[in-house]
């Protein structure tokens, strides 16, 4: 298999540069979805944000802001919802999900042929990223960049300790507004690539690989960026091989997934061995 | 002249959905001093620690803390929470841990600098774990992440220190060494409360003692209000009477 000879057509050029800035964003986010245990919640929000993409297509406006929209709000919606325990358990979220995706689907499924764009919704089609798209996700991923580097070691406090955040003065509430938000930034960016539905296997799969490997929050980051973008460049790379050598139809978001999920096997096999070399 | 108290609570009062958790407390913590806040699980020594850290509303009464709200003097003050209420599998070391004391003096985008590093280097040498610095905090034992925790505390350099049941499931050395490193931040003139139901600890670590039970039964020096009338009126049908004044508290 060869890693390098697809990327020099421009189509998987640009793929290769998506999938390589959206896998950062979602690794160094993806730590502090881990560490905080919100896998669930990140998961609702990849599917709250479907009615905005579905009803920006159906006025003919960007994915994306629609995305955006839907994203915020439901950000905050959860934040609030987060903030009451009696409301903030699993049934309150489930709900939540199912109900703004259904709200998706039913609005789609009004249109023709609205099985071709569900599928591209739900999945993405990363090989038919245009400059705009990616202009789009590297905009979304300079933000949530800056957002990190600026809050960083206070959303690890949080996450740590929130009563001591919260006794020194912190918000804890905007903190996690800021980190559902940047969670929110993420499934925007990775719509056109992944879609909505796989997006969150980016977010969680690198940083909990990276949780096995290294005992930092700063080399859980690191790892969890690079396995991120090593998990898009080689999904892409065998997708593509796959496609045009087997004549296999590899649909690459999900390859990505599979082979992220793969690099979460080695790491898992290799963290005890990593454990008896640190205990010697 | 008398130098003004750190704490002052008056008639202070928390009630969640209009059912009281504590209610009229009256006292002055002074710098210095250490106040032991005693009673059964239940009486609101957990609540009324967050309302002098500003965190839960008084729905009556005030508190002062340096003369100003508990919001607006979240700087001076240092909470130091039970350790085994943090997730054990956090990827930080002690030091790390130790570091986030600094973090509000720091500032955003800011990471901390070598004058940080060497204040938090300092407190984890007040507690004994110098050495432990790089250690992960979970792989700690109970005690040890204790006092990681009051280091932060240390770390701080606050003016109240206020400590929720720092001697649960800690071993003897660790006790030993949280009390001379509490001793040393009183000698500092930081003023210190914590909730405790360790009679016997109370008595080494502290001078004023704040009896609760929903109410406020008794506060003041801990010789003179640690006694069997009042402990019975804290701790009621747990509280046993042995031979004369003696009292033990069973099931605290």
């Amino acid at each position: 298999m060869n890693l390098f000879d697809p990327f020099t057509l421009p189509y998987m050029q640009r793929a290769l540069l998506e999938v390589l800035v959206l896998g950062a964003l979602a690794g160094a986010v993806g730590v502090l979805v881990v560490l905080r245990r919100l896998a669930f919640v990140g998961d609702a929000l990849t599917h709250t944000v479907f009615p905005g993409i579905v009803i920006a297509h159906l006025l003919g406006r960007s994915v994306v802001a629609g995305a955006l929209a839907f994203g915020v709000l439901t950000a905050v919606l959860l934040t609030v919802l987060g903030s009451h325990r009696r409301v903030g358990d699993d049934a309150a979220l489930a709900i939540l999900l199912t109900s703004f995706f259904s709200v998706g689907v039913v609005l789609i499924s009004r249109t023709r042929g609205f099985t071709a764009d569900l599928t591209v919704f739900l999945f993405g089609r990363v090989l038919a990223v245009d400059r705009a798209d990616l202009a789009q996700t590297l905009a979304v991923a300079v933000v949530a960049t800056l957002v990190l580097a600026l809050l960083h070691k206070e959303l690890v406090l949080r996450a740590f300790d929130p009563e001591a955040a919260a006794a020194m003065g912190y918000r804890t509430r905007a903190l996690d507004l800021v980190l559902n938000l940047l969670i929110a930034l993420v499934v925007v960016a990775a719509v056109e690539a992944v879609g909505t539905v796989l997006v969150i296997a980016l977010i969680v799969v690198p940083a909990a690989a990276a949780r096995l490997l290294t005992d930092r929050v700063a080399a859980m980051t690191a790892v969890a960026c690079l396995l991120g973008a090593a998990g898009g460049w080689l999904g892409l790379a065998v997708s593509f091989e796959v496609s045009v050598d087997h004549d296999l139809r590899l649909a690459a978001g999900a390859t990505i997934v599979v082979v992220l999920v793969g690099l979460f096997l080695v790491a898992a096999a290799v963290a005890p061995l990593r454990r008896r070399m640190a205990a010697r | 002249m008398e130098p003004d108290p750190v704490l002052v609570l008056r008639r202070a009062t928390v009630a969640y959905e209009r059912e009281p958790v504590v209610e009229g407390v009256d006292g002055e913590v002074s710098a210095g001093q250490s106040v032991a806040l005693i009673g059964p699980n239940g009486a609101g020594k957990s609540t009324l620690i967050r309302a002098v850290l500003g965190l839960v509303p008084l729905t009556s009464g005030t508190i002062e803390v340096l003369g100003r709200p508990p919001q607006a003097a979240r700087r001076q003050v240092a909470y130091v929470p039970q350790a085994d209420t943090l997730d054990p599998e956090f990827p930080v070391s002690a030091l790390q841990v130790v570091l986030m004391g600094r973090y509000p003096r720091v500032g955003w985008l800011r990471r901390p600098g070598g004058a940080d590093r060497q204040a938090a280097q300092r407190a984890l040498a007040e507690v004994g774990l110098a050495e432990r610095a790089s250690t992960r905090f979970g792989t700690l034992s109970g005690g040890q992440r204790q006092r990681v925790l009051l280091a932060r505390a240390i770390a701080q350099e606050p003016r109240l220190l206020l400590l929720d049941e720092p001697f649960n499931g800690v071993d003897a050395l660790s006790q030993d060494l949280l009390l001379a490193a509490l001793g040393r931040l009183r000698a500092a003139g930081a003023a210190v409360v914590m909730a405790t139901h360790d009679l016997g600890l109370a008595h080494l670590a502290c001078d004023e003692v704040c009896l609760l039970n929903r109410h406020q039964i008794g506060f003041g020096p801990i010789g003179t209000t640690l006694t069997p009338e009042l402990l019975r009126a804290t701790y009621g049908g747990q509280a046993l009477q042995l031979r004369g004044d003696g009292v033990i508290v069973a099931r605290p």
